[in-house]
C-alpha cells in the first residue's frame, strides 16, 4: 500500500482546486470606498430590510426607497418635521383650473454626482421610463394618471394627468417621482444594483459600493446642492441582516452604530435597557387592520361588522403584544396626519364595549355564538402577530359573542387569496406618500380597492372623486373626513393600530431625533459620529 | 494498476452518464415543487398593496400564467443554454449569485471541513487509542452531544458566549462593514482576495468572521468523524501487522500514530464526501445564522419570496455539488487504493 504519498498528492490537488476555484470565480464589480477614506465619523447602520433594485425605475418597497433617498432628489421632497412636499429640484409647482396640469419651475445650477447638469430633459426622461420599463415592481402604478410630460424651455416641466389629482406633488415626492441623469439611464431598462459608476443622482451621496444582501456603501456627493439638509456625516455603510437577533447582537458588540428597523418588540424592550445604546421613538404611519368580507358570512352582515368593532382589544394589543411601541388607531389615516378623525372612536367608542356589542347584534336578531375565522400571515407581519390575534381571539371569545377560529397561512399563499377565500384577515400598510388620501382610495374606492372584499359604497366613491379634484385643502380635508366617518359606519376594515418610528443607535450616533417623524423616511445625512 | 485501469475508466463513464439523468430528475422535481407550492413571486411582492388586476397583469408580463407544461420547456431550454434567469425579486442574474455568494459558502464549508476532520481525527484517534477509559467515554460524548445538537443552537451560543459575553469575536458577517467597505473583491473569497491584496488587516478581520461560523459548523459535522475514527482506530490495533509491528519492539506510540492511524483514515475519505451533502445543509442554517452571505442565507431569502428562478438555480447548484463531490471521492478512493475494484 503507498498510501502515504497518495494522500500527499490527494492534499496538494485538493488545495490546488480550492485556488481554482477561487480564481475562477468572477468578480464583483466593486469600486472602493475611496483609497485613504477616513471611516472614523462613517455611520454604520443595520437593516433587515432588502433592497430589490436601486434604479427607481424598478423598485416599489421601502428597504429600496431607503436607499434611494440617499442617492437621488424630487422635485418636491418631504424635508424633516413637515409633512407637505417642499421644493428640492424644483422652486415650485403649481396647477391649472382643473388640477389636471401641473406645472413645476426647475431649479437652476444643480449637478448630478458625475458632473451632469440638470435640465428638464432629466425629469421628463425620468417620469417617461418608468412609465416605458414598467417593471413588474408596479412602481409605475404610482404614476399611472401621468398621460405626458412636456418640457417648457430647460428650466420648466408640465405633467398632464388623465383626470384631477390633487395629491400630484405628493406623487412627485415618492419613488416613482426620483430624478435620474438622462444621459446615463437607458429610458428602456433599469440598470443593474452593482453598476456603481452610472447609478448616479443629485442626492446627498454616492453609491459606492454595492454587494447584493450585504451591504451598500455610500459617500457623500461632492455635487449635492444641500436642498434637504447638509451632510453631516463622512459616509455611510448599511449591513443587511436576514435576521433581527443577528442584528441585535452586532449592534450591542459594536460592530453597527445603529440600526433601523426592525426589530421584534421583545428586542427592543431588551435593547432600551441595553447599556451605551437607545432607543429612539416617534410617530409612525404604518397601521394594522382587519378586513372583514362584505360579502361572505357572517361579516356580510353588518351588525355582526359592527359588534366586532366594539369589541377590538386596541389597547390590549398595543400594550400586551407590542410593549408600548405601537399605539391605538381609530381610523384609517392614522394620527397625526391632516385630516385624521378618530372615526371609529366617535361611532363605537375609544374602548371596547361588550354591552353594545351584544345590543348591535341583539337588534339585528344575529344567533351568538358567531362563529368566525380570522386569518394571520406568521411571515409578513412580523412575529408579534401570532400574539395579536391571540390577543384579539381572548376579547371576541370573552365576550362570549364570538367563537373565534384562528387560522394562518403563509404570505406568499396569503397574500395571493385575501378576500377572494377569506372573511376577516389580517393586513398591514404603509403608505405610498405620508397624506389621508393614500389611506382612503386604496381601501374604500370601489375600483382602488385591493383586498376583494367587495366593498362598494357609491356615496363613498363620490367622496373620494370630491377629495381627488378638490382644489383648496380645506375642500380636500372635508372629504377625508367625510370619508372616515363612512367608513366606520360601514366597518369593512377595522383599524386598530399604528406603528411608531422607532430607531436604535449607540451613543456614538447624534441627531437621531431629527429625522423620526411622520414621513418615516431615514435621513442618514442629517446624523453625525463622534 | 494494469488490471485496474479499464475497470476504472468504464465505471467512471458509467457515473459520468448517470450524472445526466440524475440531474435531469432534479430539475423537474425542483420546478414541478416550486409550482405546486401556492402562490408567486409577483404576489409575495405585490400582495397587501397592489390591487388584483395589476398583480393579475404583472404575472402575466412574467408568463406565471402560461400553462406549467410551457414554462418547464421554457425553463429547461434555458438550463440547456447554460442560462439560469434572473430573479424576479432583486433582478439579479443567478449565475452571479451562484458565483458570488457560492464563493461566499464555498469558504465557509471549506474551513468548516477543515475543523471537522481535524477535531474529529484529534478525538476519535485518542478515544480508540485509550478505549473504554475516561478518555474515550468523554470523547465519545463530545461526539454524540456536537452531531445531536442543532447548528443554529450552537451558533447562537457561541455568538452568546464569544461574541457577547466574552467579546472575543464578531457575530455576524463575513468580515466588517468598513472591511468590506475597503476591500477589493476579485474571488469574492475573502480570506483569498485579502492574501491577494496582501492586505493583512483585512485578513486578520476576515479570519476572526470566520471562526464562529466555521467552527460551529466544523464541530457539529466533526461528531461523525470522532465515531468514524475511533470505530477504525480500534478495528486496526487488532489487525495482525500491528500485532506484528508490536512483536517486532516498534514504540507503542510510532504503532498507533504510524501504523494503525494512517490506515483508519482511508475510509473517511468516503465519509467527508457523503458528509459534503450535510455540511451544505447545515450551511444553510449556519449562514442564516451568522449573517453569511453564502449560497444558504440566499436560499432562506429566496425562498420567502418565492423566487422561482432563484431557488431552482440554488438548489440545482447544491445538488450538482453533491454529486460532483461524490464522483471524485469515488476516484479519490481508487487513487488512494488500488485494491478497490470497481
Amino acid at each position: 500500500m503507498h498510501v502515504r504519498p497518495r494522500l500527499r498528492h490527494l492534499a496538494v490537488l485538493g488545495l490546488a482546486g480550492l485556488v481554482l476555484a477561487a480564481v475562477g470565480v468572477t468578480a464583483a464589480q466593486s469600486k472602493p470606498f475611496t483609497s485613504g477614506h477616513s471611516t472614523a465619523s462613517t455611520i454604520l447602520d443595520g437593516t433587515t430590510d432588502t433592497v430589490t433594485n436601486v434604479d427607481p425605475a424598478g423598485n416599489y418597497d421601502y428597504g429600496s426607497g431607503t436607499v434611494d433617498i440617499l442617492i437621488y432628489q424630487h422635485l418636491l421632497d418631504l424635508n424633516a418635521g413637515s409633512t407637505v412636499p417642499a421644493p428640492s429640484l424644483a422652486t415650485g409647482c403649481t396647477h391649472n383650473a382643473t388640477v389636471t396640469v401641473w406645472t413645476c419651475a426647475l431649479k437652476q445650477g444643480v449637478k448630478f454626482s458625475n458632473g451632469d447638469p440638470f435640465t428638464s430633459d432629466d425629469v421628463k426622461w425620468s417620469f417617461d421610463r418608468v412609465n416605458k420599463i414598467h417593471d413588474p415592481s408596479g412602481i409605475w402604478g404610482l404614476i399611472s394618471n401621468l398621460k405626458s410630460v412636456t418640457t417648457n424651455g430647460p428650466y420648466s416641466v408640465s405633467f398632464h394627468l388623465g383626470t384631477a389629482q390633487s395629491t400630484w406633488p405628493y406623487i412627485l415626492a415618492t419613488g416613482a417621482g426620483e430624478i435620474v441623469d438622462h444621459k446615463v439611464y437607458p429610458a428602456d431598462k433599469i440598470l443593474a444594483n452593482t453598476d456603481v459608476t452610472n447609478l448616479v443622482g443629485t442626492g446627498p451621496y454616492t453609491l459606492s459600493k454595492f454587494t447584493p444582501g450585504q451591504s451598500a456603501v455610500f459617500t457623500p456627493n461632492p455635487n449635492y446642492n444641500g436642498a434637504n439638509g447638509k451632510v453631516a456625516n463622512g459616509g455611510l455603510i448599511i449591513t443587511y441582516y436576514s435576521k433581527s437577533s443577528t442584528m441585535k447582537l452586532a449592534l450591542q458588540k459594536g460592530e453597527i452604530d445603529m440600526a433601523f428597523r426592525d426589530f421584534t418588540p421583545t428586542e427592543y424592550t431588551a435593547l432600551g435597557k441595553a447599556s451605551g445604546i437607545k432607543v429612539y421613538k416617534g410617530k409612525g404611519v404604518g397601521i394594522r387592520y382587519l378586513v372583514l368580507n362584505v360579502k361572505r358570512a357572517p361579516t356580510n352582515n353588518l351588525a355582526v361588522r359592527k359588534a366586532i368593532a366594539y369589541l377590538m382589544p386596541r389597547q390590549d394589543i398595543a400594550s400586551r403584544v407590542y410593549h408600548g411601541q405601537v399605539v391605538p388607531l381609530y381610523s384609517m389615516p392614522p394620527a397625526g396626519l391632516p385630516g385624521h378623525l378618530n372615526a371609529f372612536g366617535e361611532v363605537y367608542g375609544m374602548a371596547p364595549s361588550v354591552a353594545k356589542a351584544k345590543a348591535v347584534l341583539a337588534a339585528a336578531h344575529v344567533k351568538t355564538p358567531v362563529p368566525l375565522t380570522l386569518w394571520w400571515t406568521p411571515s409578513h407581519y412580523g412575529d408579534a402577530s401570532a400574539d395579536e390575534f391571540s390577543e384579539m381571539q381572548r376579547a371576541f371569545n370573552a365576550s362570549k359573542l364570538f367563537k373565534v377560529t384562528l387560522k394562518s397561512a403563509e404570505w406568499a399563499t396569503y397574500s395571493k387569496t385575501l378576500g377572494t377565500q377569506y372573511g376577516a384577515f389580517q393586513l398591514g400598510w404603509f403608505p405610498d406618500y405620508p397624506d389621508a388620501e393614500d389611506y382612503i382610495t386604496p381601501f374604500y374606492g370601489t375600483k382602488s380597492n385591493f383586498t376583494s372584499n367587495g366593498y362598494s359604497n357609491a356615496k363613498m366613491d363620490a367622496v373620494i372623486k370630491k377629495e381627488e379634484a378638490a382644489k383648496t385643502p380645506a375642500a380636500r380635508i372635508a372629504a377625508i373626513k367625510q370619508a372616515q366617518m363612512i367608513a366606520a359606519q360601514d366597518a369593512p376594515i377595522i383599524p386598530y393600530w399604528q406603528n411608531t418610528m422607532l430607531v436604535v443607535g449607540r451613543s456614538n450616533i447624534q441627531n437621531l431625533p431629527k429625522t423620526i417623524d411622520l414621513d418615516y423616511l431615514m435621513r442618514f445625512w442629517l446624523l453625525s459620529k463622534s | 494498476m494494469s488490471q485496474t485501469g479499464p475497470s476504472l475508466k468504464r465505471y467512471a463513464i458509467t457515473r459520468l452518464a448517470l450524472v445526466v439523468p440524475m440531474v435531469f430528475i432534479l430539475l423537474t422535481l425542483v420546478f414541478l415543487l416550486m409550482r405546486v407550492a401556492p402562490g408567486n413571486p409577483v404576489s409575495a411582492s405585490l400582495g397587501g398593496h397592489a390591487p388584483p388586476a395589476v398583480i393579475k397583469a404583472i404575472s402575466h408580463q412574467l408568463g406565471y400564467d402560461k400553462p406549467i407544461y410551457e414554462q418547464y420547456g421554457h425553463y429547461l431550454g434555458q438550463i440547456v443554454r447554460g442560462n439560469f434567469g434572473t430573479t424576479i425579486s432583486d433582478r439579479r442574474s443567478v449565475g452571479s449569485i451562484i458565483l458570488v455568494n457560492g464563493a461566499a459558502t464555498l469558504e465557509l464549508t471549506f474551513f468548516a471541513m477543515i475543523i471537522a476532520i481535524v477535531v474529529g481525527m484529534l478525538v476519535g484517534l485518542v478515544s480508540g487509542r485509550f478505549r473504554d477509559s475516561p478518555i474515550d467515554a468523554g470523547g465519545r460524548l463530545f461526539g454524540i452531544v456536537v452531531y445531536a445538537t442543532p447548528v443554529f443552537f450552537l451558533g447562537l451560543l457561541a455568538q452568546l458566549v464569544f461574541g457577547i459575553w466574552l467579546g472575543w469575536l464578531p457575530t455576524s458577517d463575513q468580515a466588517s462593514p468598513v472591511t468590506q467597505a475597503l476591500m477589493q473583491t476579485h474571488t469574492n473569497i475573502y480570506f483569498v482576495d485579502a492574501i491577494i491584496d496582501g492586505n493583512w488587516t483585512a485578513l486578520k478581520d476576515v479570519v476572526e468572521h470566520l471562526v464562529l461560523p466555521a467552527t460551529t459548523l466544523g464541530i457539529v459535522y466533526g461528531g461523525v468523524f470522532i465515531r468514524l475514527i475511533r470505530v477504525n482506530v480500534i478495528r486496526t490495533l487488532k489487525e495482525d501487522y500491528i500485532e506484528a509491528a508490536r512483536a517486532r519492539g516498534i514504540n507503542e506510540r510510532a504503532v498507533v500514530y504510524h501504523h494503525a492511524f494512517r490506515n483508519a483514515l482511508v475510509p473517511v475519505i468516503t465519509v467527508v464526501g457523503l458528509q459534503l451533502a450535510l455540511l451544505l445543509g447545515g450551511a444553510i442554517l449556519t449562514e442564516t445564522t451568522f449573517n453569511w452571505p453564502g449560497l444558504g442565507h440566499e436560499l432562506y431569502v429566496y425562498l420567502q419570496n418565492r423566487d422561482y428562478a432563484a431557488v431552482q438555480g440554488i438548489v440545482v447548484v447544491f445538488a450538482l455539488v453533491v454529486v460532483a463531490a461524490s464522483i471524485v471521492i469515488d476516484f479519490a478512493n481508487a487513487f488512494i487504493d488500488p485494491r478497490v475494484r470497481y
